[in-house]
């Protein structure tokens, strides 16, 4: 009979400072691999930190028992939610757009330099390795920079040390996040084979696309946990009431697409791209790209990871240099022909894995959501009375009354994110560019923000979205262009399709 | 050419030096219409060039790189930043003449044949634009009276110069025109367009004089900002070596302590530096920092002086003009002292024990700033410039010695000023010899506090700040800080 391998008796654990878990006890057998869930700000992240001993805790046990038995290293392994690097000096100040930026770059280590490093840390065998870097489909991106890697890119390095370190406890912290569809299901089948040579799972999140290895389900939910039969799915729980728009959302049209200060092209379409090239070096990420969006259009964004959807989307929002080497239209007007980029994030409300990755996470949630009005990362000048009243209807909105001056650090992911969805509205722009942005958020919570972006785009708001779930999109799609290794693959409607 | 600044009567240096002013950001509505349309050419680019270049093209503007014409050839570096970002690259004669405004952000030492190879080429009325006033003032480079010629030196590295435009903020600036060369009164308004450009107005921007800068900013990097942090380094590596601390231990608290501990310098002052220690350790460190007032401020005072007269900067283009003898001799000893050699050990070391256990360098620092700050106030130079070139940049440097220690500042930063920190260096540390055989590990190395009660008298602790709190660049930074505001915090060590 072998003993339990996690162990965790009358646990009281603390999250900045404030008690989030109470009395918590659970019991990991031996072929037990659990799905861990629960709303943001529940303690998921703080209860898998502690098993995996990164934070103290306050009170009670927890006892890890690894099987002396096995080949495997003794050791829990926890896969963080959120990526990290650093340049080759240990620091890590990076800034939004510098990846973008040719020669910047070069700051950080290549993919394959710091796979090297973790091997060799690790002790680990080198022939697993190219196998795995296939599977997630990495294997041509072993020479770049790890500052030139997409969000998604940057999660896939992450779970590829994990799995070729084969911990005999491997905790997962939201390992979908920025996977597109097959890297989704590469990663269960890998995990279920890891899974069968030994070690042991938890995953924290609300998936429901789990590896078959996935047998128990707890969640997490007023510091204790309660074992359930299956996940949560999302549909059955969403009766709530919808809340209302706030009022200035409901009112005011977005801000003309035409006629205002600097941009008064004749044309209707916002953004025209003609033959359009990036590339750095011998390395092209963006291919011939002829992409025409009209005033008003909902388009879905798609492609696998590291195909140039985020590259795309830098080029409309004002953050690639390479804009000005091409020939694109942005509100009918030649892009470097005397425009700054201010005014033109002055009509996007923008968010993207990225965005929030560099934003200045030393501001409070209140002078986050204000920034928006300044397409700023934090805040420096300080708004008038109506801007104000507009930031406080949106915390209200989103349930972020108790944290307005919390400072963005101290929360959780989920909360982080909301504080950047509210900030992407607040000006109410023209033009909605939305790059994932339900990442780290709950299923209910995805859905009401996607009802939200129906609501917002009735009036004639442009939309382009990026989802890697199609269950998760918003109705009011109807156009699809879709991108692969770099070029457009197919541009089609969707006939409410989705 | 002669020093431009000793052609001037008194009345005039006095004028010169003396101007400073704190602009309102009502100034600065006009956004870059002033430069809008015109053509820019940046002569140079390497961090300051690419970036502000990258700045100065979001805005709206049209940018181009002028690059000598062996750096085009041979695909340098300055090359490449330019190209691979999409910027046209030509040629001096190819470039200059249809510019507007030349931008020149090479190093101080080529400035005057860059200058001398540009001038000539520069259309009727244009503009030149200079970072930084050593050329104009202390070599007395003459401009063609028919040229404008302004300065906006952006109080940054390049590279944050391009991090806090992209979030939408800016670095502080510094605007002058130059008097001998205005002859359409444009220079102003060129100017303040430019910092638009850059971003610099949302971070306060400072008009100056190319005088003011120049002798204000030689003072602060010879003095506290390279100088005494690199003399300071030193002497508390060696002084905990010798007595018996772990060498990697030592190392370590020297090369980050400093960005550790000037970090709360950024944040609030003096003041914020001082009150990150307890109360014993405070009071100890204001006795320590007052005792080295008194030893350093004749050296303070000397190199004032020497700026003033233009002593510094004829021995310094003497040096220049002998191959840069001592400069390289200097900087190979530099790289071969104990601190440089010893690498920082595997050790963790907290954010509060850096100045719990490093209090020697909070008092150099406090030392050094008051220093630097009033012997430049006393020459003449006005207290929001001396500011500048004293308190606000000395976290920025800490950051280069935290990154590579006393070679990589060295490296960093210009010629002048590397010049400039090691005749400090070496005067200074002579000076502080007999101090040093009275500091024991208590003020380095170890936790000032430990053993100690804690307690202290209320009265010498109501006075100790009362000094600290109401010093004069406590009271001028307090003000411009304001409008740095929502300033980055470094992710340290």
């Amino acid at each position: 009979m072998s003993k339990p391998v996690v162990h965790i008796h009358n646990l009281n654990l603390a999250y900045q400072q404030k008690p989030v878990l109470q009395g918590l006890c659970w019991t990991i057998n031996r072929n037990d691999n659990w799905l861990l869930s629960g709303e943001s700000g529940t303690g998921k992240t703080t209860l898998a930190k502690a098993i995996a001993g990164l934070i103290p805790t306050l009170e009670g046990d927890i006892q890890l028992n690894f099987d002396p038995s096995s080949a495997l290293p003794a050791k829990v392994h926890y896969v963080a939610n959120w990526y990290q690097f650093k340049d080759l000096e240990g620091a890590s100040n990076f800034y939004y757009q510098q990846r973008y930026q040719s020669l910047a770059t070069a700051i950080t280590a290549t993919v394959i330099a710091e796979l090297t490093r973790f091997g060799n840390d690790q002790q680990l065998s080198f022939d697993a390795l190219e196998q795995l870097l296939t599977a997630l489909g990495f294997a041509a991106l072993k020479n770049s920079a790890l500052l030139q890697l997409s969000s998604g890119e940057h999660k896939k390095l992450q779970l590829i040390k994990a799995l070729w370190s084969k911990p005999q406890l491997l905790i997962l912290d939201q390992p979908y996040n920025g996977l597109d569809k097959r890297s989704r299901e590469n990663l269960n089948d890998l995990l279920t084979e890891v899974s069968d040579n030994g070690t042991q799972l938890i995953i924290v999140g609300n998936e429901t696309e789990l590896p078959a290895a996935i047998n128990r389900f707890a969640v997490l939910k007023d510091g204790k946990l309660q074992e359930i039969s299956s996940p949560i799915s999302p549909k059955e729980e969403l009766e709530e009431v919808i809340k209302p728009l706030p009022s200035f959302l409901q009112q005011e049209a977005p801000y003309a697409v035409s006629g205002s200060s600097q941009v008064s092209g004749s044309a209707d379409h916002i953004i025209k791209m003609i033959d359009v090239n990036i590339r750095y070096g011998d390395k092209q990420v963006l291919k011939n790209i002829n992409w025409e969006v009209n005033a008003g259009e909902k388009w879905l964004l798609q492609g696998h990871n590291g195909s140039g959807k985020s590259t795309l989307l830098s080029l409309i929002s004002g953050d690639h240099p390479q804009a000005y080497a091409n020939n694109f239209y942005l509100f009918g007007n030649k892009r470097g022909t005397g425009e700054s980029i201010w005014e033109i994030k002055e009509r996007i409300g923008l968010i993207s894995p990225e965005l929030h990755w560099y934003f200045d996470a030393s501001a409070t949630v209140w002078q986050s959501i204000a920034s928006g009005f300044y397409d700023s990362s934090g805040l420096y000048c300080s708004p008038g009375s109506t801007k104000h009243a507009r930031v406080d209807e949106l915390i209200q909105y989103f349930g972020l009354s108790a944290y307005k001056n919390t400072l963005m650090n101290e929360l959780p992911l989920g909360k982080q994110r909301l504080t950047l969805l509210a900030r992407t509205i607040v000006k109410k722009p023209a033009i909605l560019i939305l790059d994932e942005p339900c990442q780290g958020l709950d299923q209910q919570q995805t859905q009401h923000f996607n009802r939200l972006v129906d609501e917002l785009c009735k009036d004639g708001t442009t939309l382009i979205y990026v989802g890697h779930f199609e269950s998760q999109l918003p109705e009011c799609i109807e156009k699809r262009i879709l991108l692969e290794d770099g070029a457009v693959k197919s541009v089609e409607h969707l006939l409410q399709s989705i | 050419m002669s020093n431009y600044f000793n052609t001037l009567p008194l009345r005039e240096k006095l004028n010169q030096l003396g101007v400073c002013d704190f602009m309102d950001s009502s100034e600065f509505l006009d956004g870059v219409n002033a430069l809008k349309g015109k053509k820019l050419v940046i002569i140079g680019c390497g961090a300051q060039g690419l970036n502000q270049g990258l700045n100065l093209r979001d805005s709206g503007l049209d940018v181009s790189y002028t690059l000598r014409k062996e750096a085009i050839e041979g695909k340098r570096d300055s090359w490449k930043n330019a190209t691979e970002n999409n910027f046209t690259v030509g040629t001096y004669e190819e470039l200059v003449p249809t510019a507007d405004v030349v931008i020149n952000l090479t190093p101080d030492k080529q400035h005057t044949a860059v200058v001398n190879a540009v001038m000539p080429l520069m259309q009727k009325g244009a503009t030149l634009l200079y970072s930084h006033g050593f050329n104009i003032v202390e070599e007395g480079m003459q401009i063609r009276k028919d040229l404008t010629v302004i300065m906006v030196a952006p109080k940054c590295p390049g590279s944050e110069v391009r991090a806090e435009y992209v979030r939408g903020f800016g670095v502080p600036t510094l605007i002058a025109v130059h008097p001998e060369n205005d002859p359409q009164g444009k220079g102003l308004l060129q100017a303040k367009a430019y910092c638009v450009g850059t971003g610099g107005h949302k971070a306060g921007v400072l008009k100056s004089s190319f005088v003011a800068e120049v002798k204000s900013d030689l003072m602060g990097e010879q003095t506290i900002l390279c100088g005494l942090l690199q003399t300071g380094s030193i002497l508390s590596f060696d002084k905990m070596v010798e007595k018996g601390i772990d060498a990697g231990y030592a190392s370590k608290l020297v090369q980050y302590g400093v960005e550790v501990i000037t970090e709360a310098l950024k944040q609030g002052g003096i003041t914020a530096m001082m009150d990150r220690l307890s109360n014993v350790a405070k009071i100890k460190a204001f006795e320590v920092s007052e005792e080295l007032k008194t030893i350093m401020r004749p050296l303070f005072q000397k190199h004032q002086d020497d700026i003033m007269s233009g002593e510094f900067s004829r021995t310094m283009m003497e040096d220049w003009a002998n191959g840069d003898k001592n400069l390289l001799a200097w900087r190979a000893a530099t790289g071969e002292t104990a601190f440089e050699k010893t690498p920082a050990g595997d050790v963790k070391i907290g954010e509060q024990e850096y100045f719990d256990n490093y209090t020697l360098m909070v008092a150099f620092v406090r030392a050094g700033v008051e220093l630097a700050f009033e012997t430049m106030v006393e020459a003449g130079i006005k207290p929001e410039s001396a500011y500048y070139e004293s308190l606000h940049e000395t976290p920025l440097i800490a950051n280069t010695i935290a990154r590579k220690k006393l070679f990589e500042m060295n490296r960093v930063i210009s010629d002048t000023a590397e010049y400039g920190c090691y005749l400090f260096d070496y005067a200074c540390k002579p000076l502080l010899a007999d101090f040093m055989t009275r500091v024991g590990t208590d003020l380095v190395g170890k936790n000032f506090n430990a053993g100690k009660d804690g307690a202290v008298d209320n009265r010498a602790l109501i006075a100790v700040n009362e000094v600290i709190r109401s010093h004069q660049v406590e009271l001028v930074g307090a003000e411009l800080r304001k409008a740095m505001t929502a300033m980055k915090s470094i992710k340290t060590a």
